[in-house]
């Protein structure tokens, strides 16, 4: 693992801050309940589309405080939605406030969060939506379910894929012909439609851990089938290997074979693969929420807080801050890309 | 004494474009405990074949047409694949010609040696370093990769798993063919020193017959499929025309081409290229035994001569 990291940071600079960019987003958006100054669905009915609150250090007389304040913002003009601040009074940025309670992924209680100000004032670090929600705290949920859902549909695709090539691909005969025909089959359907059509087949009113599972299922069903075949394809060449014959004249069982040297023979590809195939998830479920069928409000994804933002174009204008959730998107696909890039090397044995 | 090794009348044929290509034919022979077999032949001979026949791991275009073999008194071929399995690595183990391509470029030598050692897991470590230092290497290189070792040290790796269960039989394909030629002398130490140690029935596969002479108590020719002679070096001189051949003392070889596929098998292997042949010798030629283990498949020469 160590020297992993080192060949990582050898092989590619920009690589290396990929991986923990990713491993930052990944971990900031699971503690989304204890970093996120507001519960998603938190709204100050008064302040739709307010700007970005500004952090102050200095005040209206000049004088510097150690402890950063912001203003309580006050809408000026209701029509255009112009906002100022009421320098009146000074509410500090306060660290390890309590407020409701909150459950870190349904099972952990909390009541602390890490930061926020006494209201009314509100800490909007990217500015609010439509009902007054803080985007902040939307977006760090959001990516809790955007990010999760790609790599909890990453691994079942792995799965899937890995075993049903894997088996196909070392015993042959029969069970390969049945599996790569099944195989076939499901890739034969455009994936967009396919998604569509599995999306289909369940009711709309789904509860949202349904729809969260659902889409999950969907995304990787579609995923597994691609990768089953060209994994098939190395076991192929892989069982040809000297070192398989080898591992067969110590008396190594089948399985061993299989799971310890033709697997593992195929990671560099298939990490790399699956590296590169994340983002696909998170634009999936951008997809199914585009028109309405995935997450529903007010649970936060990145995808239907894009969404909801594309649907609104005319105070993407004014409020340019909506566009964040793209912007997430965006760069955690090209970390990706780059990561997935960089491993293609990395783990290829011959470059060790 | 006892037969570690038995084939009787093994044939094995290949699949090769929806025709059966022989590749082993009436193979017999033995090996004795603490006996050193050499079997020499030209590339393409059938020694790998021969090699995978006795691991039950013939690549699946092969078919065992007809024959039996025989290891520790087990029939093997009769066995299920469940029951060979717990017989490789265990009482017989093969080491290959090209020592960097057997070995997983995933693992390191510690893994490896885990993987073929097949004993009490309490005593593992101290057995595998102890095998490390038998073949000369150093504790350390358990946490090398293969591609950090050279050719010859990979073959050691590969020596000492082949070794570290003591198995009764131990089948070297061409162990030494892809190093070079000090290495090559190292190692031939290294498994003459191994055999003296633990005596094993051992198949060296070579195709250099000077090192056969050197090292073998027995040696085998092979041509094209067939076993044409089996002598004793420093008892008996080898007496087929072929093995003259390869001996290179009375024709020059450079005038025989590579051995054909296309052979009749009712006729003697080596007519085509033999420079004794006659009519006589259009026809089935069998092979005679003598008293001391060895033989020839020729009728213009008989009882190997005395050296
Ligand atoms: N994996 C294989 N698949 C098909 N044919 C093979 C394979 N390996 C060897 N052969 C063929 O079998 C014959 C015998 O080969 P082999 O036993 O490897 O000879 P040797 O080891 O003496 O060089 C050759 O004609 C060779 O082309
Ligand atoms: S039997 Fe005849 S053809 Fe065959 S090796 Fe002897 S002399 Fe040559
Ligand atoms: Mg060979």
């Amino acid at each position: 693992m160590k020297r992993f990291f080192q060949r990582l940071r050898n092989h590619s600079k920009l690589a290396y801050f990929s991986f923990w960019f990713l491993v930052f987003f990944y971990i900031v958006s699971f503690f989304a309940d204890i970093l996120a100054p507001y519960h998603f669905d938190y709204q100050f009915r008064n302040k739709p589309y307010q700007p970005p609150t500004k952090i102050h250090f200095i005040d209206e007389s000049g004088h510097f405080h150690i402890r950063p304040f912001v203003y309580n913002m006050i809408i000026d003009d209701p029509v255009f939605r112009t906002y100022r601040e009421d320098q009146s009074t000074r509410y500090p940025v306060k660290f390890i406030v309590n407020g409701p309670e909150r459950k870190i992924f349904f099972v952990f209680k909390t009541s602390k969060y890490l930061f926020g100000v006494d209201e009314p004032a509100g800490i909007f670090l990217f500015g609010t939506d439509t009902y007054g929600r803080d985007i902040f705290s939307r977006l760090l949920y959001g990516g809790r379910i955007s990010l999760s859902i790609s790599i909890v549909g990453v691994l079942i695709s792995f799965t899937l894929g890995m075993i049903t090539g894997g088996i196909a691909g070392y015993f042959g005969g029969l069970i390969d012909q049945i599996l790569m025909r099944f195989v076939e089959i499901l890739m034969v359907f455009p994936s967009f439609y396919l998604m569509l059509s599995l999306r289909a087949m369940f009711p709309l009113n789904l509860s949202s851990i349904q729809v969260y599972f659902l889409i999950v299922l969907i995304l990787s069903l579609i995923g597994w089938a691609g990768l089953a075949r060209i994994i098939r394809g190395m076991v192929l060449s892989i069982k040809e290997e000297d070192y398989v014959l080898a591992a067969k004249s110590l008396g190594l069982s089948h399985w061993r074979i299989l799971f310890f040297h033709i697997f593992p023979n195929t990671f560099s590809y298939t990490i790399t693969a699956l590296t590169i195939s994340v983002p696909g998830y998170i634009i999936g479920e951008a997809a199914l929420s585009l028109l309405g069928l995935g997450i529903q409000e007010p649970y936060p994804s990145w995808g239907n807080i894009l969404s909801s933002t594309i649907g609104n174009l005319k105070v993407v204008g004014d409020a340019p801050w909506l566009l964040l959730a793209g912007v997430f998107i965006f760069a955690v696909l090209i970390n990706f890309n780059l990561l997935g890039d960089a491993l293609r090397n990395v783990l290829d044995p011959k470059n060790w | 004494m006892e037969k570690i090794l038995e084939i009787k009348n093994l044939s094995v044929i290949r699949k090769q474009k929806e025709k059966f290509v022989p590749v082993l034919n009436d193979i017999n022979f033995s090996i004795e405990k603490d006996e050193l077999f050499c079997l020499v032949g030209e590339s393409g001979c059938g020694k790998t074949s021969l090699a995978l026949s006795i691991m039950k791991l013939l690549p699946k275009s092969f078919t065992v047409k007809s024959g039996e073999i025989f290891v520790n008194g087990k029939n093997i071929l009769a066995m299920d694949e469940q029951s060979i399995r717990s017989m490789r690595g265990r009482e017989m183990s093969i080491i290959f010609q090209d020592p960097g391509a057997y070995l997983d470029p995933l693992f390191t030598i510690g893994v490896h040696m885990k993987e073929a050692f097949h004993g009490d897991t309490k005593q593992q470590q101290v057995l595998m370093t102890s095998a490390l230092k038998e073949v000369g290497l150093e504790p350390y290189m358990l946490h090398s990769y293969p591609h950090q070792l050279s050719g010859g040290q990979q073959q050691r790796v590969m020596i000492a798993m082949a070794l570290i269960n003591k198995p009764s039989l131990v089948i070297a394909d061409e162990p030494t063919t892809a190093l070079d030629i000090l290495t090559t002398y190292q190692i031939i130490n290294l498994l003459d020193t191994i055999r003296k140690k633990y005596h094993p029935g051992m198949l060296f596969i070579t195709h250099d017959l000077k090192l056969a002479t050197k090292i073998g108590t027995r040696t085998g020719i092979m041509y094209n499929g067939y076993i044409v002679e089996i002598f004793i070096p420093g008892k008996t001189r080898p007496a087929h025309p072929y093995s003259s051949i390869l001996m290179g003392t009375e024709y020059k070889y450079s005038r025989i081409s590579e051995a054909t596929l296309s052979w009749q098998s009712d006729i003697c292997p080596f007519f085509e290229k033999c420079p004794e042949r006659d009519s006589e010798c259009e026809k089935q030629i069998a092979f005679t035994w003598y008293q001391d283990m060895t033989g020839i498949r020729c009728i213009k020469h008989g009882r190997n001569s005395q050296v």
